[in-house]
């Protein structure tokens, strides 16, 4: 800490100004995370205080003691609806990156028929937002038979335009000798994608664990769309059910507030694993 | 001739077992990608021609060849305005984000003691950018500018700076929080860009006797090229599936109402997304041109 602090003092003029220049953004950037925290420890009144506080005043746990009461008068209980999440989230997650990993591969280092073909129809589906084509998705799902099967919540999510259109750019960096010497040394396709692929394309690996994670962990469309049995469904859908329905509700706004709180927590657990990785492994991979 | 058939099997062979091998990474990600990708847009497609009506036990569709299309640009008194709007917007926003995550990146770049965590907390608006937590935010936040109410700052931008300038400022300010918020992986992709440039080249420029300004025009700039025209698709992209965006909350309202339907949804979709294609078209066009033309100096 001293050392760290006398590093500081040491600093030229130039990087004070930008430490402090930054440190201010970073404050401004952080505002949300500090207002989801203070939101979920205002009591009832401070809720809906006109014009409305940033900070809490008196902080209280009601909010998560009325939210932990409500959940344990439901059907399902709550922890089922976590453990979906979790089956689907860590299933979502290995399949995304396995899938979309090799198929960058191939598509970067490869030439073959149809890759431009293919490659233009990865950049024009990244432009349909998936809301517009949900119910071609809902009549597919339910024709494969995968309603109510942890399946349908995985597959649809499995190819990724965002994950291949990312790992595309960032696997087509990795130098072309690198793999050719592989070769040389007698590594076949599944060698060269285990032990140079994988390991050199972990910072966007690590991205799109991380984009990936959001999008699952928060999405309500596959519990809603292709799931009819209330056990199937996951902790996003419960929270939203549970918002929407108190909606109108002055005595559900704390409930809601607490129940944001620990939705996003998940979100920034992984961020902080994550993202260490993302920086990381950019400042000192051997790519050039 | 004879000698040389077996060879030529053989090569043959070799080139399938390859082929085929790769193509095997490949499939996973096709089958994915043709059922719960390119088979729904294709479909969506084939409603949009279509008046799409829900019967008991499915669907009904009776072709009406383009007239979706045309009531949207006819009929409908909401959709070419809000598509306008919302384009003009858009057109202003992608060249400040990207301009603004490359500044932000460069600074990030220097050393400076304690820029990993900075890099962090320039990373972190990604945790809010997607879904969940920007509409829990949204729905609690206020209009348009949601949270500049809820931090309260207005009364302090009227205090010092005052009157209709504050106005000003505040939209600006409005725009910041979006800026910011979706310069993350902006960010992230520049500062690894910058990475793939060799520092013995800033030196060899440096020797040269290059100061810090032209190596970054000279050098930096050109080298991250492709890093600007990825961040370019990466926020048109981002902005226009942003799912609180007008457009996009029009079409939704479209898809469950019982006159219009899915089929005038789905319409409503493939206009948008024509747009949003030329748009992208326009700029990877300008981008590999000048691309081009600096390879063909070089």
């Amino acid at each position: 800490m001293i050392a760290r602090l006398r590093r500081i003092r040491s600093a030229s003029p130039f990087q004070a100004v930008l430490i402090g220049g930054f440190t201010a953004l970073a404050a401004f950037m952080s505002l949300p995370i500090i207002f989801i925290f203070s939101h979920a420890f205002k009591p009832q009144n401070e809720l809906f205080l006109f014009p409305p506080r940033f900070f809490v005043q008196h902080p209280t746990l009601r909010n998560f003691e009325s939210l932990f009461l409500h959940a344990s008068n439901a059907t399902v209980p709550f922890t089922r609806y976590l453990f979906n999440s979790i089956v689907v989230l860590s299933l979502t997650l290995a399949s995304v990156i396995i899938v979309s990993t090799m198929a960058a591969y191939v598509l970067a280092k490869y030439r073959f028929h149809f890759k431009a073909l293919i490659l233009s129809m990865i950049t024009l589906s990244l432009m349909f937002a998936p809301e517009t084509v949900s119910i071609p998705r809902y009549l597919i799902v339910s024709g494969i038979g995968l309603n109510n099967t942890y399946f349908g919540h995985v597959l649809p999510s499995l190819a990724s335009p965002v994950a291949v259109f990312m790992l595309v750019g960032f696997v087509s960096q990795i130098p072309n000798d690198l793999i050719e010497a592989a070769k040389i040394d007698g590594a076949g396709h599944v060698g060269i994608f285990a032990r140079i692929v994988l390991p050199l394309s972990a910072p966007a690996i690590a991205t799109i664990s991380i984009l990936t994670f959001q999008t699952v962990w928060g999405d309500v469309e596959t519990s809603t769309l292709f799931m009819q049995k209330e056990a199937m469904r996951t902790l996003a859908f419960y929270v939203n059910s549970l918002l929407s329905g108190l909606q109108n509700n002055v005595a559900g706004q704390n409930m809601a507030a607490a129940a944001g709180l620990l939705i996003f927590i998940p979100n920034l657990i992984i961020f902080l694993l994550f993202q260490r990785k993302v920086l990381e492994s950019m400042v000192h991979s051997g790519i050039k | 001739m004879s000698r040389s058939a077996p060879y030529r099997r053989k090569a043959m062979e070799h080139h399938a077992k390859r082929y085929g091998i790769g193509m095997l990474f490949m499939l996973p990600w096709m089958i994915g990608f043709s059922a719960f990708v390119a088979v729904p847009v294709g479909w969506s497609m084939f409603m949009s021609l279509h008046k799409v009506a829900v019967v008991p036990g499915g669907f009904k569709y009776d072709w009406i060849g383009l007239q979706n299309y045309r009531d949207a640009f006819l009929k409908d008194n909401v959709f070419p305005i809000e598509l306008i709007t919302y384009f003009q917007q858009m057109l202003l926003m992608v060249p400040v984000i990207v301009i603004f995550a490359l500044l932000i990146s460069l600074l990030l770049n220097q050393k400076f003691p304690g820029r990993f965590v900075y890099r962090a907390l320039f990373f972190l608006p990604v945790i809010f950018a997607t879904g969940q937590v920007l509409s829990e935010l949204f729905s609690q936040g206020a209009g348009d500018i949601p949270f500049l109410d809820q931090y309260n700052l207005e009364p302090l931008v009227r205090q010092y700076v005052g009157g209709e300038l504050a106005k000003t400022v505040m939209e600006v300010l409005g725009r910041i929080v979006l800026i910011l918020w979706y310069s993350g992986v902006q960010i992230l992709i520049f500062i690894a860009g910058f990475q793939t440039v060799s520092p013995s080249i800033y030196e060899a420029v440096r020797i040269d006797g290059a100061s810090p300004w032209d190596s970054f025009w000279k050098i930096t700039l050109p080298a991250s090229m492709p890093f600007v025209s990825l961040n370019m698709l990466y926020t048109i992209i981002d902005l226009f599936t942003f799912p609180l965006n007008p457009v996009l909350k029009h079409i939704r309202d479209n898809m469950f109402k019982v006159d219009t339907g899915y089929g005038y949804a789905s319409a409503l979709a493939w206009i948008y997304f024509a747009f949003i294609f030329a748009l992208i078209a326009i700029v990877t066009g300008l981008f590999s041109r000048s691309m081009s033309k600096r390879r063909g100096r070089a």
